[in-house]
Parts: C-alpha cells; structure tokens; sequence
C-alpha cells in the first residue's frame, strides 16, 4: 500500500518503510528549498522564453552568434554537470547507508567535476574577450552572458552547499533517519543541472 | 515471513546505485545525440522537435532518479516533470511557428 504525503519529513524521508511494512511517498528534503527551487525554476523559465522570442526576431544575429560559441565547450560542461549530478545521487544512496564519510568523499568528487565546469566556461568568456565580445557586443551576447553568468552563480551557490553538506556528513552530522538537510543541499545541485539540461541546447545547439 | 527491514534498504541502494549509473549513461549518450544529430536531419522543424523532446527525456531522468522524485508525492513530481515538458514545449512553438 503506497500512502501519499504531501508534506516533506525530517526523517526516514525517500520511500520510507515504516513498521506496518508500508512503504511511505514523502518528499526528499526540506519543503522550503523546494519552493526557492520552483522560483529558481520560474525565473530561467522567463530567461529561455526570453532568449526563444528574442532569437525569433533576430534569426540571422543568433545564428551568426550561435556559430561563434563553442559548441564542444558546451558539450564538455554537459557532461561535467550530469556527471557531478551522478556523484551527488550515488553520495544520497549511500547515505542511506549511514556511511557519512563515503558520501563526503563522493560530495567531493562531485565538486571536483562542477570545477572542469567553472574552469571550461571562463576560458569561454575569456576567448570572446580576446575577440573583443562582451554583455555590449549584441541581443544575442547581452542575453548569452546574462544567462549563463547567472547559470554559473547558481553553479557556486551549489559548489558552496555541496561542500557544507560534505563536511556535515563526514562529521556524522546526518544519518539514513535524519537526512533531510543532506537531500536539499542534492536536490539543489540537480536542479543546476536541470537548468543547463535546457539552457545547452537552447543557446548552443538549436 | 518476517520483514527485514535492513536488508530492504540494503537491495533499494544497490538497485538505486545501478538506476542512477543507467540513467547518467542515457544522459550522456543522450546529450552527445542532440549535438550531432544536426549532422543527419537536414530538416529544421524536425530537428528542433528531436533536440527537444531530448531535454524533456533528460529532465525526466534527473527528476525522477537523481532528485528522486519518483516516489515523491505526486503533486510535487509532477509540478517538477510539468516544467521539463511545458518550457521545451514553448519553445518550440515560439521556434518553429
């Protein structure tokens, strides 16, 4: 019997089993950071719509811009990003296990992997500075840098969390029934991958 | 039979683990799919449509394995799998109409 719960629960909080052996459906994490994910949400919802109408009325402009954007760059900061998202999931089960310093350690890989990120995209912004290509150059520029920086804040923002929940967890700080700080700090994390999921294409690829 | 509560935990993280290494394998190979399809879909409309319908398959995947969501209440896994179809949908009208 799956019992529905629409409030989120400090503990036991991912399919939690009780002692009926049911298994329960919460919501993992804080019910907070879930409504500052849905704003977060909304407002790069706005950004893509944006960036979508803008690019529709200056086809020739975005597409002289797409083409001098580097697409391989992109790609490399793609995988960066699913492959840290991949970290931090593998970090949550095993921190059901109760093994604190084992999901620190992978906190950490992940983190490591959200630097091939940082580095790859200010070398980006760097190469369009050397061709004297700033937020003034164009539509298309002034949108680019105005949604990927704000992409990128949101990417140390993350970095910054995944690090204090990586100190928490290796300090013994959560368990597998006391979990709720450790799933927001990754729920957090993969909503920035969710958003470059959509800002890729959209500003490199279509 | 009685119910072991530890070993079910035990079995849910191994089949997790593996869930979540098939899910970053599709994301990739999805990710590299929609760079390069351009190459073989000379159709433009088509290709917009195909690239889309990729971000939504992947947002799918992060929301219900990486966030978890799958077994989350319904409202909230679906408000979540609603943005990943809804905004690629919007896009795509305002691209290709």
């Amino acid at each position: 019997m799956l019992n529905i719960s629409l409030m989120s629960k400090s503990t036991s909080l991912h399919s939690a089993v009780n002692e009926n052996n049911t298994v329960k459906s919460t919501l993992p994490g804080d019910l907070a950071m879930w409504f500052f994910i849905l704003a977060e949400l909304t407002v790069f919802a706005i950004f893509f719509i944006g960036f979508a109408i803008a690019e529709q009325q200056n086809l020739t402009l975005f597409s002289d811009g797409k083409k001098q954007l580097h697409q391989s760059a992109g790609l490399i900061n793609t995988i960066a990003l699913i492959t840290s998202s991949f970290f931090v999931a593998l970090a949550l089960n095993v921190m059901h296990q109760n093994q604190g310093k084992k999901a620190a350690y992978l906190i950490v890989l992940a983190n490591l992997t959200a630097l091939i990120y940082i580095f790859v995209k200010l070398w980006e912004y760097f190469a369009l500075f050397d061709q004297d290509i700033g937020i003034e150059t164009n539509t298309f520029f002034t949108l680019y840098f105005l949604i990927t920086m704000f992409h990128l804040m949101h990417v140390l923002l993350g970095m910054v969390i995944l690090l204090f929940i990586a100190k928490r967890a290796f300090c013994g700080a959560y368990s597998a029934k006391s979990i709720s700080g450790f799933e927001s700090g990754a729920c957090y994390w993969h909503m920035v991958d969710l958003l470059w999921i959509i800002l890729f294409p959209l500003i490199y690829v279509i | 039979m009685l119910f072991n509560g530890k070993r079910y935990m035990k079995d849910t993280i191994n089949k997790d683990t593996k869930l979540a290494f098939v899910s970053w394998l599709v994301l990739i190979v999805l990710t590299v799919l929609s760079v390069y399809l351009i190459h073989f879909v000379d159709n433009r409309a088509l290709y917009v449509g195909v690239a889309l319908l990729i971000v939504s398959i992947k947002g799918q995947q992060i929301i219900d394995i990486f966030m978890e969501l799958k077994q989350a209440p319904k409202l909230w896994r679906v408000l979540l799998l609603s943005y990943v179809v809804v905004i690629p949908f919007i896009i795509g009208l305002i691209y290709l109409i």
